[in-house]
């Protein structure tokens, strides 16, 4: 693998560790607040955990798995070494200091802010820094996608990107667009305030840069596990992609409209109007549409594979399909949690309907199911599929890797569909401890109760993942030659520039961030929000 | 961990797979019509869900504006 | 063999492709037609009135101040119910609001980010400091309902809540001043 294989298991290993961290302290908050650790644990540990579990999870889990998979797509896709390799290491020391910064200010207890860490509230400015730092080293890791891409096309000249760099690079050119909200925001607002070096903060602008991070944000973490649908799945299920047409117009889709969608994360915020609301949830609405042509073309690529196998009848391909391979057994499972976690997204967005949902457990259920489940359990899936290329040893079983997937899967299911119920009756978000002498927040409990079980469940899935991956370097099985990414249906010779590319696809995505963030950024230089006090958080 | 060992697959990216184009076309004859079906169904059902939620959750809990 | 030639699969594929995305494209527009249509003739909108009020000199005077708070009727006989979100409680800690009528209900921060839902209904609101919260609603049954503070605001915010009464009309008696505080329980 031209020598990158320490890279990539770097960036992996601290993601991997995170992650289980994270899930560790994941379990405690959910034991404390529920009706059985009433009285274990203060507000200041409660907090402090959230903030790690949050940062962990949503910044250090994902930022590094993306570099380190990036990297492998790179050099194995592209078939050629990494252009600016020392830099690649240049960065993962930067994002490490980052991220110890990061982890020593929580522990110190100088930043319990959230990984949303809305202002004025504000932390200890070397938290800030230390995020910053770690952005820093993802951008030199979207310029290195950049390269290797723009390198490989030098030299084929008219040929059609391999889908899987196409789809990584344009998740780096979207993680560009995407940071430029937190980016101002921490740089021109919060670390100014974090420093002292000004006493009051405009919150309602603060809060619309982050919102344009804090949507596409998920795209970012999401496209990796499509990658694996569009480029994995068919060849481990023994097909073909129905269409990789489809599949590059899906990663351009996501392109454009991941970005102009963010303030459906504002829509109870009394700093905008209706009509830029409603403007949101409509390419919101757009933005709902590379999802569902992936459920389409993903399921015709499966049915391939199924009817290839013998499958017979309108849906018999389906018992058919190679379930015992665990990237099989992940794309099945990580489609479930897709359909009921989609479907509370789009209740999220139904404009007036957030009302009903917004800042409660429905919405931590949300991104838990479609975030932890969907997408998380194709980053085990890649792991496992990729962990023998990087390690040159193969799994001596297949076994404890499908129980994996089956524990997180049970797990998420049982945590994450109580939250729904419990958010429509009104159970309110980050509480610490509740008063289950209420009589309406006592008939929570139950449900609650059930919720812990699937956190625990969880727990145990994280720690046999982590456990599945060290046995496999301590295996004594050589790894065998095997090919990873799949063949579409029609391989293409040649695709128009606009699929190979993304110049064209830069500009729209600007006209859309005018259109959707002009007048709502532009509002807050016109006529500022009265600003506020700055809450240092020590 | 091993760096120099040889690769553990040669993982150029169009690398043939054992699938026959006979048999591709056969099966071509047929899909997506088990998908469609599937994912149609689906998505149907997240579309009634949907509605039930909005007119029979959402709306009797009044106003909100 | 013209039927196995790739280039007559991608045609098909694309067709059924494209077959699908028109599906998926009538169930987006029909959801967002019954969002409109919702938001146009029942007045259902996410709370969206853009109001600044300064933070740092709400309690001085003003809507905000102290002796404002609570429920009060107007000579024209709307409810307006006024509260303060603030670290960690909200003033007043109970309001009492009718059944069957609309209510309005505004909220400020002199501090931090907060937000609040009222059980059972759909009203739901950030409060962000320097603008005015608005909400509309019209409270359906009697009883009494939670308003938890539903965003982090510190290491208080787990114990952050008020009391909402809803009283029948009959019960619902403004004072002389136009002010209707919770009955004593």
């Amino acid at each position: 693998m031209r020598n990158a294989e320490r890279l990539c298991l770097a960036h992996f290993w601290v993601a991997f560790a995170a992650f289980l961290v994270a899930a560790a302290l994941g379990t405690w908050q959910m034991w404390v607040r529920s009706p059985l650790g009433a009285h274990i644990g203060t507000p200041g540990q409660y907090f402090m955990s959230v903030t790690a579990h949050g940062v962990s999870m949503a910044y250090v889990l994902t930022t590094f798995f993306i570099m380190g998979f990036g990297y492998f797509v790179a050099v194995t896709a592209l078939d050629r070494p990494l252009p600016g390799k020392p830099w690649a290491w240049a960065a993962f020391w930067a994002a490490i200091i980052g991220v110890v910064m990061v982890l020593l200010t929580i522990i110190a207890g100088k930043a319990s802010v959230l990984f949303t860490f809305y202002p004025p509230l504000t932390a200890s400015p070397w938290f800030y820094i230390g995020l910053v730092l770690v952005v820093v080293a993802s951008w030199v890791w979207c310029i290195l996608m950049l390269a290797a891409m723009a390198g490989w096309k030098r030299e084929n000249r008219g040929r059609p990107v391999p889908l899987a760099m196409f789809a990584t690079v344009a998740n780096a050119v979207m993680w560009l667009w995407t940071t430029v909200g937190v980016a101002v925001e921490l740089l021109y607002q919060v670390i100014p305030a974090a420093f002292g070096w000004v006493q009051t903060i405009d919150v309602g602008l603060a809060r619309t840069l982050f919102s344009w991070t804090l949507h596409a944000i998920v795209y970012f973490w999401l496209i990796p596990a499509y990658i694996a649908f569009y480029t994995m799945v068919p060849r481990a299920a023994g097909g073909r992609l129905y269409s990789d047409t489809m599949g590059r117009l899906t990663f351009i889709l996501f392109l454009i409209y991941s970005l102009p969608v963010g303030m459906h994360h504002l829509l109870m915020d009394p700093e905008h109007g209706n009509g830029t609301k409603f403007i949101q949830v409509l390419l919101t609405a757009f933005v709902s549409v590379p999802t569902l042509l992936t459920i389409f073309t993903i399921t015709a690529s499966l049915e391939i594979a199924g009817r290839l196998r013998g499958g017979r009848g309108v849906l018999g391909w389906i018992a058919a399909l190679p379930w015992e391979r665990p990237t099989v057994l992940a794309v099945g499972l990580a489609f479930v949690m897709l359909g009921f976690g989609g479907f509370g997204g789009l209740i999220n967005m139904g404009y007036g309907m957030n009302a009903m949902v917004h800042n409660t457990s429905w919405v931590t259920a949300h991104f838990h199911l479609i975030f932890g489940g969907s997408v998380v359990i194709m980053y085990f899936a890649i792991a496992y599929e990729i962990w023998p290329r990087l390690t040159g040893r193969e799994h001596s079983s297949l076994a404890p890797l499908r129980w994996q997937l089956w524990l997180w899967f049970i797990g998420m299911m049982v945590m994450t569909l109580p939250w729904h119920w419990l958010g429509l009756q009104g159970q309110w978000r980050r509480v610490a401890n509740f008063n289950y002498a209420d009589p309406i927040i006592a008939s929570w409990g139950p449900l609650v109760i059930v919720s812990v079980v699937g956190g625990f469940l969880l727990l145990l899935s994280a720690l046999l993942f982590v456990r599945n991956l060290i046995a496999l370097h301590r295996s004594a099985i050589i790894a065998v030659r095997r090919p990873l990414y799949a063949l579409a249906v029609h391989p293409p010779q040649r695709v128009p520039a606009a699929l190979n590319g993304f110049g064209l696809w830069n500009v729209l995505v600007l006209v859309l961030m005018l259109l959707a963030y002009g007048y709502p950024l532009a509002q807050f230089a016109i006529t500022p929000s009265p600003s506020a006090m700055v809450h240092r958080v020590q | 961990m091993p760096v120099e060992q040889p690769s553990a697959a040669s993982d150029s990216f169009e690398v043939a797979d054992e699938v026959s184009e006979t048999a591709l076309a056969d099966v071509l004859r047929v899909v997506p019509l088990g998908a469609g079906v599937l994912a149609g169904t689906m998505v149907a059902l997240l579309v009634l869900g949907y509605l039930a939620v909005y007119l029979l959750v959402f709306l009797p809990r009044g106003p909100v504006g | 063999m013209s039927d196995t030639h790739p280039e007559v699969h991608e045609e098909r594929i694309l067709w059924t492709e494209l077959l699908w995305a028109f599906g998926v494209g009538i169930f987006i527009a029909a959801s967002l037609s019954m969002i409109v249509f919702t938001a146009l003739t029942r007045d259902i909108n996410p709370p969206s009135n853009v109001e600044r009020v300064d933070p740092k000199t709400l309690h001085l005077s003003g809507e905000f101040a102290e002796q404002n708070l609570g429920t009060s009727v107007g000579s024209d006989g709307s409810v307006t119910v006024r509260m303060i979100a603030t670290q960690f409680m909200f003033a007043p800690r109970c309001i009492a609001v009718p059944q069957g009528r609309r209510v309005t209900l505004r909220f400020a921060s002199p501090d931090v980010i907060h937000g609040l839902l009222i059980t059972g209904t759909n009203v739901n609101t950030m409060v962000i400091p320097g603008f005015v919260a608005q909400v509309h609603t019209e409270f359906a049954r009697t009883g009494d309902l939670l308003m938890p503070c539903h965003e982090y605001c510190g290491l208080g915010h787990s114990e952050m809540y008020a009391t909402v009464q809803v009283m029948s009309q009959s019960d619902f008696i403004p004072e002389a001043d136009g002010r209707v505080s919770c009955a004593k329980r």
